[in-house]
């Protein structure tokens, strides 16, 4: 019964609306007999009926009401005349929707990018049971470390809180056998790695324990989900196919799924356990999945004891070790990719929020000239509440209509941003409008309607209709909604201070960050990687290669200096070690060990790469690695450290030929001094000057990381380089080819993109709230024209007029600086750990936002007040 | 809020009034209106504007059905009849009154 009423009132309107004439005609012809049996006269009958009836279109409007679905056939009447409304007014419906399609599409990129990086599960079952494990020595200072590899095995065999525990282990191969050799990244996985995380292979099958039963020797690999797309064009026949890797063959059984984290490598080897495996080198990340209903607390008080008893047995190793748990949530997004996400997240909203006071303020502007129209449409029978939703609705039409050309944008942004590759945003390629977006999408939406509609709502219904009705248009705008546009104005001013004070602190901090000293020389500087194979490790071959590649390289005439290192300055991966000295020893005694970072480095690297040699000599071709060759008596070891380092080690004293501790509490190799190097900002620009030790290259310790000094540009010499390296071995690609300078570029576009998006979104609360000011002063103007002809009149002068206007608008500017400043100083806090160089109470960025807020806000009040001081006195007098 | 639970008791009263005149025989909006001046001794005066609402939501809730017919004045009118759900609903609403209007009288000390 109601559904076909439903049904009827929405498709068969005009039917319904028919009947509904005829029954009041004829109720209205029945009344009209009634009195004309009466005896009253035609004419009288009717006008008696009529007002018994009181008023056809009422009781209809009435009986509409209580129809099933009237709420629809009301809204898009009511619509229509909304749309009808805002098409009368282009200007401003434009310039709404432009701003909230501003505001909607940068929150909704901005959500994008936050839903992917930070909220999209991971790819594993059950990631709540899903931890990192790391090692610790905590009286050395390491709060976490990679595992090594034997005591990888020994906590899977002894932990009770585990389900299972597996190691991940990152490297590179070389691929040979179908054209020319390239460079491919491998992980090393202990054999029941993808069983734990609950990963299967999209084809073929899961390693087994008889695949990794060979300890490192094992003949069989699974291929990521890219690596098979790209190389095997997606073949499902790939099972069985065979790799040829650092020059050994491997059988494909699987390809897994794509994802992140752990599945984005090219090619996956099982390991499994075997004896004697290093106990020393800390090289593997290790995850677990906790027994159900263990607690991470629970899951490292069970490792203590572990680690106890691995102390005990291995005291030369495992002296002072512990254990670390982290959950598994860590995996997508480093802690400041977070904060720099929320950070941006919230300004972004601040940036709606502001577009949205904006169209309430364009809104209220409005309602108060329509003041007559709703007026007039209360007298005609309209509630309070149907005119409350027509103003809502008109919100509403405009912040859907920037939802969609938000949503445009936000698509059009996400393509752009995802093209940039150096953005290092997690996840960021599979940002996209999914469901959670658009839901997001839709919530904002709502939230923008209501907000921007609200203050004119309210303002609307004027409870009395027959003074709105007898006033003129310009009368009509209160004293209270003067209050509320100026409160709109002081809001709009705060928010642009905080986006503008986060813009200025990134700003500030960016500019310290890219002209800190790295310590290197990046001017004219090639980078390069060259990947040896496995057999490179073997009787000399990699050394060999070394010592031709970097004879042919200096020969060529371009270049200055040629040198090699283990890991890329700045962007490399960061090996460490505890060293300590005598001299150090006998000063503190053995607590806070320094901890280092240790670099292989050919002789020239230096000069290469730009580091000075500040006391001592450099490596020459007689220095020895640290390391004893397989079958050798230990080699007479010789280091270079950073200035920095030798300060700690050996104060003010001179530090050649002195002996330090390399690995202390390790394997606590013996090293004399030979040279003391410039300090470097090796682990990027954002980390103070690096702790370096510098240890020789040869067979056992070889450097694919090059550096090369050159005359011109450093990128014209690339073909040439390429040629001497296939010259040599056709099969060592040379890969990741860069000038250095970019490559320091590159280290920060995280920095500069944040940085941009905060100028970006600081910039358009500035033009917003500009537009915001000189409205409102504007319309304050045009309400006191006749107030200020009267002044005129009376004396005064141009200037007392300005100041008098100016005054009036800057009034809210004021309050909202002030209010916004001590916003700003609460929230920088939270952002700290994003600045680099500055304070969050940095007084240079507080004081250049107030100026550039009040000269913009001065230039907007300059406006309308010169049009003020302009007033003709008898015009103006007139005009009311 | 109290105009709203005035209305809501009016409507109570107006739909048990309405399904009350129709108890015997279809009839048309003025005739009910007529009807129920009658039966209630000029007590409710029902006006257009509540009835014609209250007729046509009774009949989208299935209580009423309406069909054109000619009125006893040979003009063209709209009938209105119970149906089975609509007897029910009076049946109902009849014997809530009865329990309302003892107990308000009792209540009150009018008996």
């Amino acid at each position: 019964m109601r559904l076909k009423a439903l049904w009827q009132n929405l498709f068969r309107r005009r039917e319904v609306e028919q009947d509904l004439s005829d029954e009041m005609n004829s109720f209205e012809q029945m009344l009209t007999d009634e009195n004309t049996r009466r005896g009253l006269s035609a004419g009288e009958a009717r006008r008696e009926a009529r007002l018994e009836i009181g008023g056809a279109e009422q009781v209809k409007e009435a009986v509409r009401d209580v129809r099933t679905g009237s709420l629809f056939n009301n809204l898009a009447a009511e619509m229509r005349q909304t749309l009808r409304a805002l098409r009368r007014n282009p200007g401003l419906t434009w310039l709404s929707i432009a701003m909230l399609a501003l505001g909607i599409g940068g929150s909704v990129s901005v959500f994008s990018i936050f839903y992917s990086a930070l909220l999209r599960p991971l790819p594993f079952a059950e990631p709540d049971r899903l931890v990192e494990l790391h090692e610790t020595r905590l009286a050395r200072g390491v709060d976490h470390a990679a595992f090594s590899e034997a005591n990888f095995w020994d906590v899977r065999a002894q932990n009770h809180v585990f389900t299972d525990i597996a190691a991940y282990h990152e490297d590179e191969g070389n691929l040979t056998g179908s054209g020319p050799a390239e460079k491919v990244t491998i992980a090393d996985v202990s054999g029941t790695f993808f069983h734990l995380l609950g990963v299967a292979p999209v084809i073929g099958r899961d390693f087994s324990a008889e695949d990794a039963r060979g300890g490192w020797d094992n003949s069989v690999v699974l291929l990521g989900n890219d690596f098979w797309r790209t190389h095997f064009a997606a073949d499902p026949k790939v099972i069985g196919r065979t790799l040829r890797l650092n020059g050994k063959a491997y059988s494909v059984i699987g390809v897994l799924p794509a994802g992140e984290p752990f599945l984005e490598v090219q090619v996956y080897m099982p390991f499994g356990y075997r004896p004697n495996s290093n106990r020393s080198s800390w090289e593997f990340t290790v995850v677990g999945r906790l027994k159900p209903g263990v607690s991470i607390e629970t899951a490292t008080a069970d490792l203590d004891l572990v680690g106890n008893v691995l102390a005990r047995a291995y005291p030369r190793d495992d002296k002072g070790i512990g254990f670390v748990v982290w959950p598994s949530r860590r995996w997508i997004a480093p802690e400041n990719t977070r904060k720099a996400l929320w950070l941006m997240l919230g300004a972004v909203c601040l940036l709606l929020a502001i577009a949205c006071v904006n169209v309430a303020n364009l809104l209220l502007a409005r309602g108060i000239s329509r003041q007559r129209e709703l007026a007039v449409r209360t007298a005609l029978g309209a509630g309070r509440g149907r005119l409350i939703r027509s103003v809502m609705q008109e919100s509403f039409s405009l912040s859907m209509g920037g939802a969609l050309a938000g949503l445009l944008l936000a698509w059009f942004a996400l393509g752009s941003l995802q093209a940039l590759e150096t953005l290092n945003i997690p996840r960021l390629a599979k940002a996209n409008l999914n469901p959670w977006v658009l839901g997001f999408a839709i919530v904002v939406t709502v939230l923008v309607g209501i907000f921007s509609g609200l203050a004119p709502a309210l303002q609307a219904p004027s409870s009395n209709i027959s003074e709105a009705l007898r006033e003129g248009d310009r009368q009509t705008g209160s004293r209270s909604q003067n209050r509320l546009r100026s409160a709109l104005v002081t809001a709009e001013v705060g928010l642009s201070v905080l986006l503008l004070v986060g813009a200025g602190l990134l700003i500030r901090s960016f500019e310290r960050l890219t002209h800190v000293n790295s310590g290197f020389e990046t001017a004219h500087r090639l980078l390069f990687s060259i990947n040896f194979p496995g057999s490179y490790w073997e009787n000399g071959a990699g050394q060999q290669f070394l010592d031709r590649f970097s004879e042919r390289l200096s020969t060529l005439p371009g270049v200055v200096e040629a040198g090699s290192v283990n890991s890329r300055p700045i962007v490399g991966w960061d090996p460490g070690m505890s060293i300590d000295s005598q001299f150090r020893e006998s000063k503190q005694g053995g607590k806070d060990v320094p901890w280092a970072g240790w670099r292989i480095v050919s002789p020239g690297y230096l000069k290469a790469a730009g580091l000075k040699l500040i006391r001592g000599r450099d490596f020459n071709g007689h220095d020895r690695p640290v390391w004893a060759e397989k079958g050798q008596p230990e080699p007479q070891r010789h280091v270079m450290i950073s200035q920095r380092l030798a300060q700690l080690l050996f104060a003010d004293t001179d530090p050649i030929g002195s002996h330090v501790t390399l690995w202390k509490g390790q394997s606590n190799r013996d090293a004399e001094v030979v040279g003391v190097v410039s300090d470097s900002r090796e682990r990027g620009l954002g980390a103070g000057p690096a702790l370096t030790v510098y240890i020789p290259n040869g067979a056992n310790a070889l450097t694919s990381e090059f550096v090369v000094h050159t005359r011109g540009n450093p990128l014209a010499m690339a073909p040439q380089i390429r040629a001497i390296a296939a010259e040599i071995d056709p099969n060592l690609p040379v890969a990741d080819v860069r000038s250095f300078d970019e490559v320091v570029q590159r280290s920060v576009t995280p920095q500069l993109f944040n940085t941009l998006l905060l100028c970006v979104f600081g910039g358009l609360a500035l033009l917003l709230a500009a537009s915001g000011i000189y409205g409102v002063l504007s319309y304050a103007i045009s309400r006191r024209t006749s107030e200020i002809g009267l002044r005129v009149v009376l004396g005064a002068t141009a200037g007392s007029i300005l100041r008098m206007t100016v005054g009036l608008g800057m009034r809210p500017v004021l309050i909202g600086v002030a209010l916004g400043i001590g916003a700003s100083l609460g929230a920088s806090q939270y952002f700290a750990s994003l600045l680099f160089g500055i304070k969050p109470f940095d007084a240079a960025t507080y004081a250049a936002v107030i100026v550039v807020l009040l000269a913009t806000a001065l230039v907007a009040c300059y406006f309308p007040g010169r049009r003020a001081v302009h007033t003709d006195p008898a015009v103006a007098l007139r005009s009311e | 809020m109290r105009r709203q639970q005035s209305t809501a008791l009016l409507q109570g009263t107006l739909d048990v009034l309405i399904l009350n005149a129709l108890c015997i025989d279809p009839m048309h909006g003025l005739g009910i209106s007529r009807r129920i001046a009658q039966v209630t001794q000029g007590t409710f005066n029902v006006k257009p504007g509540s009835l014609f609402p209250a007729l046509h939501r009774m009949q989208e809730a299935g209580w009423l059905t309406s069909e054109w017919g000619e009125s006893e004045n040979n003009r063209r009118a709209k009938f209105y009849r119970l149906t089975k759900a609509g007897r029910q609903q009076l049946k109902e609403q009849t014997e809530q009154w009865g329990l309302i209007s003892a107990a308000m009288t009792s209540a009150l000390g009018l008996a």
